[in-house]
């Protein structure tokens, strides 16, 4: 395969992989403080995305004009209100099924996702068609052989690095982080140092929708089109690569979505005649791995586990 | 000075009660204990106290503020701090984070710093350790760490709930000095225990639980010498 092709490949695999793990890092954050797989979390990312879509809108009718503060506006509105939308999702749906079957929390957020995404697709204007995001970055390329590097690519890569690895600084760093390390080991306990354990877990989903958003919006820019059906497909991907992580642990949901990227690029360079088959081939291989190392690929030990 | 007075408290974790109406009182400045054998009750009215199995009925009051209704966080926010049954350490957190944890609602870095610092004069090991992960310590020094974490709110009451459970004898008597030292150090104590001759060694004042009842109560030296207690534990 000619080279250009490759880095082509390569660094739309990189794109997708920063896409799913940021949706991965969502889930594995909620099931950490709450022991819950929230599965509206996908269509949290496509409401995301169309209030990124709508915050454009509005901005050009009110006749602003640089590209810069759009696409700064777009990020911003549409991480706040997604990470609102999450608070609230938690606060008044996940929050009160404490307790219930994990089946239950699971269901029902199932259902909320299609309330979310028919939402979307009958009472946003002509919603049930795709829109057309706009190119809001710079979009120079650099030329490497046949393979051409664009601005807007790396922009969105970065971006996506930083909102990664701002997550890692507030976990690991933070009070804030702690509390919640402490909430996914031990609620009891850590409601006994003092932690309010409804506010660790409101601002833990805020998070968390607030990365989907965000690769919501990444989606939109990269491939600029959104539709009300594309949370539901990143959902179902970001979900796997949390689990093929290993449930719990940030680090796992990077790696995950990194590999289900990878996965797929290998399936698509591997099977050119028949590039349809690369989330086959991916999804093959997950399900394989996930026979090998049934409890994910950063595995919390057991013994660790009381 | 507060006192901890729990009045007619109910508590149950499904249908039948476990505490059925409890009354009693922990005097401010002074080490309070609950004796009771397994099953009567100790732990569930510590986690009556602090929100976790909130009462059924009954009021639980801290000089003044009443407790009973209030989630745990605000419970611990009117001065109190848990050494918990069974050490509860982070096990995936290191000591230090351990520790910190333990003064999450102190602001001051300053504070917090200071009684870092005493932590680790208490104990020492746990400064050489500060970095280890708690659930690679041994079962005495995780006991260290959830004593250590107890203290570090520096709490007006202090509820500690079987220090003495899988400890070496040698590590039990030095826990019960701590404990002793904690308190004249101006904290109360409120004291769960199953070993009687030691926790009445310490203890001015106790009470005893017998399926979720106060069946005896008086000072130490009383206790020690009464014969109901006696009966509670030794057939
Ligand atoms: N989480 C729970 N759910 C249901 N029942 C419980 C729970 N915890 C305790 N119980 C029951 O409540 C009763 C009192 O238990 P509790 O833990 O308060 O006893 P204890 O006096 O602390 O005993 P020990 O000395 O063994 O620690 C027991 O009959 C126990 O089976
Ligand atoms: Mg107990």
């Amino acid at each position: 395969m000619d080279a250009g092709l490759l880095a082509q490949f390569v660094a739309n695999g990189l794109m997708l992989g920063m896409m799913y793990a940021l949706v991965a890092v969502g889930f594995t954050l909620f099931f950490g403080v709450l022991d819950v797989i929230k599965f509206s979390h996908g269509d949290v990312l496509t409401v995301g995305a169309f209030t990124g879509y709508s915050t454009y809108l509005g901005l050009k009718l009110l006749g602003v004009a640089n590209p810069w503060l759009q696409v700064a506006a777009v990020v911003i509105v549409a991480c706040a209100a997604m990470a609102l939308l999450g608070a609230l999702i938690a606060k008044y749906i996940v929050m009160p099924l404490k307790g219930a079957p994990a089946l239950n929390v699971l269901l029902i957020t199932l259902m909320l996702g299609t309330v979310l995404r028919e939402s979307v697709r009958l009472f946003y204007p002509d919603g049930a068609n795709p829109k057309r995001f706009p190119r809001l970055l710079p979009t120079d390329a650099v030329a490497l052989g046949s393979f051409n590097l664009r601005l807007d690519s790396v922009l969105l890569f970065l971006g996506g690095l930083a909102v990664i690895v701002a997550i890692h600084v507030l976990i690991n760093r933070t009070k804030l982080g702690l509390a919640i390390r402490a909430v996914a080991q031990d609620e009891e306990t850590a409601k006994t140092m003092g932690i309010n354990f409804t506010l660790v877990v409101l601002v833990t989903f805020a998070i968390g929708s607030a990365a989907a958003a965000f690769a919501g919006v990444m989606n939109g820019l990269y491939y600029n089109e959104i539709n009300f059906g594309m949370g539901l497909w990143l959902g179902v991907i970001g979900f796997s690569a949390a689990i093929v992580g290993g449930l719990g642990n940030i680090y796992g949901a990077i790696l995950g979505g990194f590999l289900f990227a990878a996965l797929q690029t290998v399936g698509a360079v591997a099977l050119p005649f028949a590039s349809a088959y690369k989330d086959v081939f991916a999804f093959a291989a997950v399900i394989a791995i996930m026979a090998w190392r049934p409890t994910g690929l950063i595995a919390e030990r057991t013994s660790e586990r009381v | 000075m507060t006192s901890l007075e729990i009045e007619n408290v109910y508590a149950a974790y499904d249908k039948a009660d476990v505490l059925e109406g409890v009354t009693l009182t922990v005097a401010p400045g002074r080490i309070t204990c609950l004796l009771g054998s397994n099953g009567s009750g100790k732990t569930t009215l510590i986690r009556a106290i602090l929100g976790l199995t909130p009462p059924r009925a009954g009021t639980i009051r801290f000089g003044g503020a009443t407790l009973s209704g209030l989630p745990t966080h605000k419970v611990i926010a009117a001065g109190i701090a848990c050494i918990p049954e069974g050490r509860k350490v982070f096990t995936k957190l290191t000591v230090e984070e351990n520790l910190r944890l333990g003064a999450y609602q102190e602001a001051s870095a300053a504070a917090v710093a200071e009684r870092l610092g005493r932590a680790y004069e208490i104990f020492p090991q746990l400064a050489e350790r500060r970095a280890q992960l708690a659930g690679t310590m041994s079962g005495g020094e995780q006991a260290m760490v959830s004593i250590g974490r107890g203290l570090m709110s520096a709490p007006k009451l202090l509820l500690i709930d079987e220090p003495s459970l899988g400890l070496s004898p040698r590590l039990v008597k030095e826990n019960f000095s701590i404990i002793r030292r904690i308190n004249e150090q101006g904290i109360t104590v409120f004291l769960v225990e199953q070993n009687v001759h030691q926790t009445l060694a310490i203890a001015h004042y106790g009470y005893v639980l017998s399926q979720g009842r106060v069946v005896a109560s008086g000072s130490a030296e009383a206790l020690a010498r009464d014969a109901a207690v006696q009966r509670a534990y030794f057939g």
